[in-house]
């Protein structure tokens, strides 16, 4: 029963879901805040969620596409149809003993969410935006201090004491794709007397407020914690307790004989930080109460999980971990599971990462996803068949668009599509479904019933959230979840023998003695309130076969990874004479990765409420090097591809890098298609095709790529 | 009179914009299905300003809505007398009835925050959230602030919190109604 009023719910306009109130007026959605009982803040593009709601280019019709993949021609089709095919689609290939060749491409923003449930029951694979973020981190994290680690999200700011250290490591953490309410935690932590340090070549809004910006070379963040943990550990400033008693026995003296040659003079060199500074940033660390180190891009790269295991060194000589300002780790909710679980598919039998020449290699992959550069690379090998994407944008906002735009149009020698059928929810068109035989439209997030339940989120370890629908959608749309269901119902109906979502989800919330109900009357949110720290002294270890954090990881060491290598990734040192220029892909506050929501959103592309263009940032003396001026139209170009893009001069970037905001160049919709700006992911190359500058385990070349500038 | 006032943090203010589309929301300044961007009216900017050069950088963001001038150009320039300063609170409002679309105060503002909606002949812009405020609640700018940079109240009692906390007030920018600050170096 939808009311009037503000309505609890979670927002959606980017992947950190705020717990947000939303303002209903006759049934209309007029305001969006933060809602306090959550932490409080919701940004810009939650607030712009209100023109997402009534964008006059909502789909509310299936689709059925006539002409041919990439036209984008489509008529419109009845849900009974579009339901038939994909359901019939979908029994054949089960029939022909290719269940895993479904791959449903989505945000796993809940381990609730029924659609894995299906892909469990029905065999398939989940294929996410998640491991080109961060998997090296969560592997890194797992593998070092094991269980499920607080991942994509920072140290819980509201708790770094006076003095803490907060490190941004090509981190944008004011781009609020962490809960919202995150800049504010951080600028209190620094109103009561805590050091704020930022690491990136891009003088980010994060920069503008530290207290002390390091425009880092790219990549060169690996060089830099090991260069401090050098000399913390050399010269005896590390966390002398936490070390003997919770770091596993020898791996302490390991680390030692690795930092023999990695002083801050030859980690300088990589890093292009000058020693003194990684001196004098590794005595306040070693100084400090706390030190937390947030990361998201400055991982995003090949090479990544050395990264990730320079960091976690760094926080285990320096006692970080799971203490107030340090690295969490997080709490379990204690959901009930629904009765039968279906078994995931086995991945090692089924094959990780079922794609390119280095395939068996990849059996050593170690998170528990697809990246989404598999795609292109699994049709063109066969082992993609059918592709059901739903919130995400794999044609324009990943890495390799061109490689998946091709591989989505690929035929065998009768003219059959090599993926036979792709499947796309859209809230409206965006450029992937262009490619789809069938667009299903979807409810926004004001429309449709979600339990949410992360882990990782920043809200605490222990809490959910209840998504409800605070207003009608309109006839014809279905949400993903509820049509997974159906889909369930008809291919695997012991798995899916509750009427629809809520009653899924109110069996899951059985083990906290709630339902969707009591949770509604609770304000839509749970959480018993505690973080804790140092939870790993109570549970006695870590969740490590030790039980004590590994900073030399064995089962590396044939790969030569069971310490971190210090080099700069592969995609910042091939070519340099060619493409002389580190491209950045950087983020703001006003667009999340996946496109249409917010760049077909005329709130968040209004130049005054927005962001409306992503010209090329050049540093000043490098546009003068080159003869080029403010506003002159370029032609940037790299191994994989090129964009002519207008220059913007600036000083806010390192003179050997050039800078474009990420996710632009839609051209669909009424928005998008008026505004300008380019993709940068035409720049990029699909990482499968860039194997041997893979990391084996968890890292993805492909946020960032050498150029050279044409004009 | 007891002048309302806002005060706006530089050193907190990070240009998110959060205020302007939730500004625009409330007082339904936007037309969600049909409107493009360029075209829609708001009653609040973000303004920013950085100096040095790399790698030597500050920037400073600030937001500026009605600055509800002390002797507000925008009244006088009214000659249909639809724009007043409220005896109460020095809140500028412009008298949606009496209003006759001449523009004059357009012309008038030093600050150009007045905007003109042509299909209704009207001038209109920020009123500090008359009706808010009023029933006791911040106006939206306040309340939805990302970082918390935004305070509300009288003028003189924000004034006096500032100070208290050795926050810079500056002099410059605080010319009208509304205080601009930062956290003293």
């Amino acid at each position: 029963m939808l009311r009037d009023g503000w309505v609890p719910t979670m927002c959606y306009q980017c992947k950190a879901e705020c717990a947000i109130l939303a303002r209903v007026e006759d049934g209309v959605l007029k305001e969006v805040r933060g809602n306090p009982r959550g932490r409080g803040k919701a940004c810009v593009k939650g607030m712009a969620g209100v023109s997402l709601q009534y964008n006059a280019d909502r789909l509310t019709q299936p689709l059925r596409r006539v002409g041919r993949r990439g036209e984008g021609r489509f008529e419109p089709c009845g849900w009974d149809e579009a339901l038939d095919a994909i359901a019939g689609k979908l029994q054949e290939l089960r029939d022909r003993g290719e269940a895993h060749k479904l791959t449903a491409s989505f945000f796993p923003h809940s381990i609730t969410d029924p659609k894995w449930r299906f892909l469990n029951a029905y065999g398939g694979f989940i294929n996410t935006a998640l491991p080109h973020c961060d998997s090296a981190k969560i592997v890194a994290f797992i593998k070092a201090m094991g269980g499920v680690p607080n991942h994509h999200i920072p140290p819980a700011f509201f708790t770094v004491p006076k003095g803490g250290i907060m490190i941004m490591a090509g981190r944008h953490a004011f781009g609020c794709l962490d809960d919202a309410s995150v800049p504010r935690d951080i600028l209190e932590a620094k109103a009561r007397g805590a050091i704020l340090v930022v690491l990136d070549p891009l003088f980010t809004a994060d920069a503008a407020k530290a207290d002390w910006w390091i425009p880092i070379r790219p990549s060169g963040d690996t060089a830099l914690f090991t260069g401090m943990t050098h000399h913390i550990v050399m010269n005896g400033l590390h966390n002398k307790s936490f070390v003997e008693n919770w770091v596993r026995e020898g791996d302490f003296e390991r680390l030692k004989d690795y930092l023999a040659d990695k002083t801050p003079e030859a980690m300088s060199r990589i890093c292009d930080v000058p020693a003194k500074d990684i001196i004098k940033l590794a005595e306040m660390c070693a100084a400090a109460p706390s030190v937390g180190v947030d990361s998201f891009k400055g991982i995003m790269l090949g090479q990544a999980m050395d990264f990730g295991h320079a960091w976690t060194n760094f926080l285990a000589v320096t006692g970080n971990i799971d203490n107030p300002g340090g690295q969490p780790l997080p709490d379990l909710t204690p959901l009930a599971p629904v009765e039968p679980v279906p078994p995931a598919p086995n991945l090692h039998e089924r094959g990780w990462h079922r794609t390119g020449p280095d395939k068996d290699k990849f059996a050593k992959y170690s998170f528990i996803m697809e990246p989404t550069w598999y795609q292109a690379q699994a049709i063109k090998n066969g082992d993609l068949k059918v592709l059901v994407v739903a919130e995400c944008n794999p044609a324009l906002t990943e890495m390799g668009q061109e490689e998946w735009r091709s591989a989505a149009t690929m035929t065998d020698s009768k003219g059959n599509y090599l993926l036979e059928m792709l499947v796309s929810y859209e809230i409206m068109l965006s450029e992937t479904s262009r490619y789809a035989d069938y667009v299903l439209p979807d409810k926004t997030y004001f429309e449709r019933w979600e339990l949410l339940y992360m882990p990782w989120w920043y809200n605490f370890g222990q809490g959910i959230g209840l998504r409800q629908p605070v207003v009608e959608a309109p006839e014809g749309c279905r949400h993903s979840n509820e049509v997974f269901i159906e889909l369930g119902k008809r291919l695997c109906p012991e798995y899916f023998a509750f009427k629809d979502d809520v009653e899924f989800y109110d069996r899951q919330l059985t083990g906290l003695g709630l339902s969707v109900k009591k949770l509604q009357d609770l304000g839509g949110l749970w959480s018993p309130g505690t973080l804790g720290f140092r939870k790993y002294e109570k549970a006695g270890g870590f969740g490590t076969p030790s039980g004590k954090v590994h900073l030399y990881w064995e089962d590396l060491e044939e790969v030569g990874q069971a310490l971190p290598r210090v080099d700069l990734a592969p995609e910042y040192r091939v070519d340099a004479e060619q493409y002389p220029y580190v491209l950045l892909s950087y983020r703001t506050i006003f667009h999340q990765g996946s496109g249409q929501w917010t760049h077909n959103n005329p709130q968040l592309r209004d130049p005054v409420g927005g962001f409306r263009d992503n010209p090329l940032l050049i540093n000043t003396a490098t546009a003068r090097k080159e003869g080029i001026k403010d506003g002159d139209l370029v032609t940037l170009r790299s191994r994989s591809g090129q964009v002519r893009v207008r220059a913007k001069c600036t000083e806010r970037i390192r003179p050997d890098c050039l800078g474009l905001h990420h996710g632009f160049g839609s051209s669909i919709g009424r928005v998008a298609a008026g505004g300008g700006g380019v993709s940068d992911n035409a720049l990029i190359p699909d990482s499968g095709t860039t194997l041997d500058w893979q990391d084996l385990v968890g890292g993805e070349s492909h946020v960032s790529t050498r150029v050279r500038l044409e004009h | 009179m007891n002048q309302l006032s806002l005060a706006i943090d530089l050193s907190r203010c990070i240009g998110c914009k959060t205020c302007v589309a939730a500004c625009r929301n409330y007082h339904g300044l936007t037309d969600h299905a049909s409107d493009m961007p360029g075209k829609m009216p708001y009653y609040l900017r973000v303004e920013s300003r950085r100096e040095g050069s790399f790698p030597n950088l500050k920037l400073e963001s600030w937001v500026v809505p009605c600055q509800h001038c002390n002797n507000a150009p925008c009244v006088k320039a009214c000659k249909s007398g639809s724009i007043s300063k409220d005896e109460q609170t020095g809140i500028v409002r412009i008298d949606q009835g009496k209003c006759q679309g001449s523009g004059d105060c357009l012309k008038a503002c030093p600050y150009g925050v007045i905007q003109f909606d042509a299909a209704r002949n009207k001038a209109h812009k920020c009123d500090m959230c008359w009706d808010l405020v009023h029933g006791g609640q911040k106006p939206v700018c306040a309340q939805v602030c990302l970082t918390d940079a935004i305070r509300f109240g009288e003028k003189q009692l924000l004034r006096m919190e500032l100070k208290a906390e050795g926050k810079e007030i500056l002099k410059r920018m605080s010319a009208q109604s509304v205080l601009y600050y930062r956290d003293s170096v």
